[in-house]
């Protein structure tokens, strides 16, 4: 039956079935206005279904639960930044909440901004960043939490194709070690290179 | 400003105003009736039932004295200081965004085309410093407290404060100029003359500002404001925020974001260690004017607000992705831990100096100290208030209810602290008015936490 959102009279997604295994890749696609950052958030346990439920290993997906929370990791809408914290300090912050702590964090906060080449803006604040770097930055803070699950809106925005390409070899080499991925994706090039299954989501 | 300037000026303000009758005077006079209007009806009045509510014989002791007239002029500083800072983000010359494209940027000069911007900001200064003086002499006068003839020296006194004060609203206008003024610029030779030094970049920015943060306090959309009229930081950026436990490392990222904003922390210390001095203070006699705890508490709220910036931050990020490991309150409550440090800091250096020149007991520590946990929870208050309910822009709301939902932590600061402190200073014995401020205490904290609640389940 899959999950749908009704809010009064407007339909924002139609019933759409997704399941995702370890080291699968679903790409969801589907016109402006169809529901994909909708099923997202319902996948991320940001928002209850109206019809359906979304379900982690046959336990309801709710954000508020540390389950989720340590499983699902989702860049869906531009994430928190403190504007007083460069980039390095958010990886750091954000490494040290999921309990890793000393020269460990710092070395993995690198080696993200490394590998999606902007280490060399490791000490800018976010508000010094162009768009497609501020992109990358977000990318990079959902990419160095832990999780088992990504789930990614639209990844590719604002990326020229050099960077398309380096963030699909992510993603890649985060499902080959059983990562799950959800992506919302527009770029013909990535979701063929990425996905194990394409779910349309229709319009009407 | 020659005839041809004049001239000048005429023939854009009749392209400007087209087939429109010219209502500038008229607007320009009409606030100027209101203040006087407000100032009889409710300026003076005030003044004077505040004077009669002092005790004379305090005032005798504290104010008429070389060191309240050391104090006025500690506090006249404090505000032309304040008065140059907000110059930088909102300076008296901003013309709306279209005259600043269409006329300022023109090869007409800036002192013609800004003159009457300015003029307008300086009568309007003055007009306030003589009415704020005219309303402190009368009150002063009619309770008795000082000769009639206090009435001229107060008013002059406004006015030329009125004066001074649009000068270093200006200064800070043009401090806040992006381009400054390089030693070999041929602008030198008017240094003479600010509003010739005025940049249109500067001046769109600060009238942009005006149209966003209108707005946003129209709307009630304080995190918009806020961020709009804070430059965003640059500081220490080499500094490097140290990985800790999920708990501690909140504690380092408020300290490494107050050692990046040193503005705000160094304006948080000295208002928290004047408002705890203050509060301190004004425990020890029956006959202190109740007066005296509420703007130390107005100093206190300022004071601790001024560190708590990680935990509006957090407030704002609501909503968005989570990334962070710890749940929402958590988080939350472990943004509070640097601001309540700082304030048991600040309150036991303070309390220690004044107690070793016997101004005030360990009773008045311990008040301040309990009073740090009422700000924590004011401020949980503040930073998580959200938007403002639609109930405030219905037609029968209005500005009131808007600015009471603004000001209810503050409220809640002041009523609590107040009262308590006013009750405690007239005992026997302060410690039953204590255990009243700790109970409220708890009820205000209860209601932050509650907000923080609402918020985490709005994402």
């Amino acid at each position: 039956m899959g999950v749908g959102k009704k809010i009064d009279e407007a339909v924002l997604l139609l019933p759409t079935d997704v399941n995702v295994g370890p080291g699968e890749c679903v790409v969801l696609r589907g016109p402006n206005g169809s529901g994909k950052t909708t099923m997202l958030r319902i996948l991320a346990g940001t928002l209850p279904p109206s019809e359906g439920e979304a379900t982690l290993d046959g336990s309801p997906v709710d954000e508020r639960h540390d389950l989720t929370r340590t499983a699902i990791a989702a860049l869906v809408g531009a994430p928190a930044t403190y504007r007083d914290l460069t980039l390095v300090d958010h990886l750091v912050l954000i490494d040290s909440t999921w309990g890793h702590v000393g020269e460990r964090a710092d070395d993995r906060a690198e080696e993200m901004l490394e590998q999606l080449e902007i280490n060399h803006l490791e000490e800018r604040f976010p508000h010094e960043l162009s768009s497609g770097q501020q992109q990358l930055f977000h990318l990079a803070m959902v990419l160095v939490r832990p999780s088992s699950i990504l789930i990614l809106d639209e990844p590719e925005q604002r990326l020229d194709p050099d960077k398309r390409d380096l963030l699909t070899q992510i993603l890649l080499d985060r499902k080959a070690v059983g990562t799950s991925l959800l992506i919302a994706c527009h770029d013909p090039a990535m979701t063929e290179a990425l996905a194990d299954t394409v779910v349309d989501i229709r319009l009407e | 400003m020659t005839r041809a300037d004049k001239a000048q000026l005429r023939q854009v303000r009749t392209a400007i105003l087209g087939n429109r009758p010219d209502t500038s005077l008229s607007s320009t006079l009409y606030p100027v009736y209101v203040a006087l209007i407000v100032t009889g009806s409710y300026g003076v009045p005030a003044a004077q039932q505040l004077f009669r509510s002092i005790d004379h014989q305090w005032l005798a002791d504290h104010v008429w004295t070389s060191s309240g007239a050391v104090g006025a002029a500690i506090l006249t500083a404090l505000l032309l200081a304040l008065v140059r800072l907000v110059g930088r983000v909102r300076g008296p010359v901003v013309p709306p965004l279209p005259y600043l494209d269409l006329v300022v940027a023109s090869p007409m000069p800036r002192k013609v085309t800004l003159a009457r911007n300015w003029r307008l900001s300086l009568g309007g200064s003055i007009l306030g410093g003589l009415l704020v003086g005219t309303s402190v002499g009368a009150g002063l006068a009619i309770a008795k407290v000082a000769p009639p003839i206090v009435l001229l020296s107060t008013s002059v006194g406004g006015s030329l404060l009125g004066v001074l004060v649009a000068e270093l609203w200006l200064q800070g206008q043009l401090q806040g100029s992006e381009l400054g003024l390089r030693a070999e610029s041929s602008l030198q030779g008017r240094r003479r003359n600010a509003l010739a030094l005025l940049d249109i970049t500067g001046l769109r920015r600060q009238a942009a500002s005006n149209v966003t943060m209108g707005g946003a306090a129209l709307s009630g959309d304080l995190r918009t404001a806020r961020l709009d009229a804070v430059r965003p930081p640059t500081h220490a950026r080499r500094v490097r925020l140290k990985s800790s436990g999920p708990l501690t490392v909140f504690a380092r990222r408020d300290l490494l974001g107050l050692r990046r904003a040193p503005g705000a922390t160094l304006s948080g210390l000295g208002f928290a260690a004047a408002g705890s001095a203050g509060l301190m203070l004004s425990l020890q006699s029956p006959r202190t004017p109740t007066m005296a705890p509420l703007l130390s508490l107005v100093l206190c709220h300022l004071g601790f607000g001024a560190w708590c910036e990680g935990l509006r931050l957090h407030a704002d990020n609501s909503g968005t992705s989570r990334l962070l490991g710890l749940p929402y309150r958590d988080t939350a409550l472990a943004h509070l831990a640097v601001p309540v440090v700082a304030w048991v800091l600040t309150t036991i250096v303070v309390g220690a100096a004044l107690s070793l020149v016997g101004m005030v007991g360990p009773t008045a520590v311990v008040w301040s100290l309990g009073t740090g946990a009422l700000l924590a929870g004011t401020h949980l208050m503040a930073a998580f208030r959200g938007l403002p309910p639609i109930g405030v822009f219905g037609p029968k709301a209005g500005v009131p209810a808007m600015i009471f939902w603004y000001a209810k932590p503050i409220l809640a600061t002041l009523v609590v602290g107040t009262a308590t402190a006013a009750w405690a200073a007239r005992a026997a014995s302060p410690w039953i008015a204590f255990f009243w401020l700790l109970i409220a205490t708890a009820g205000v904290i209860a209601w932050g936490l509650a907000l923080v609640a609402k918020r985490d389940r709005r994402d």
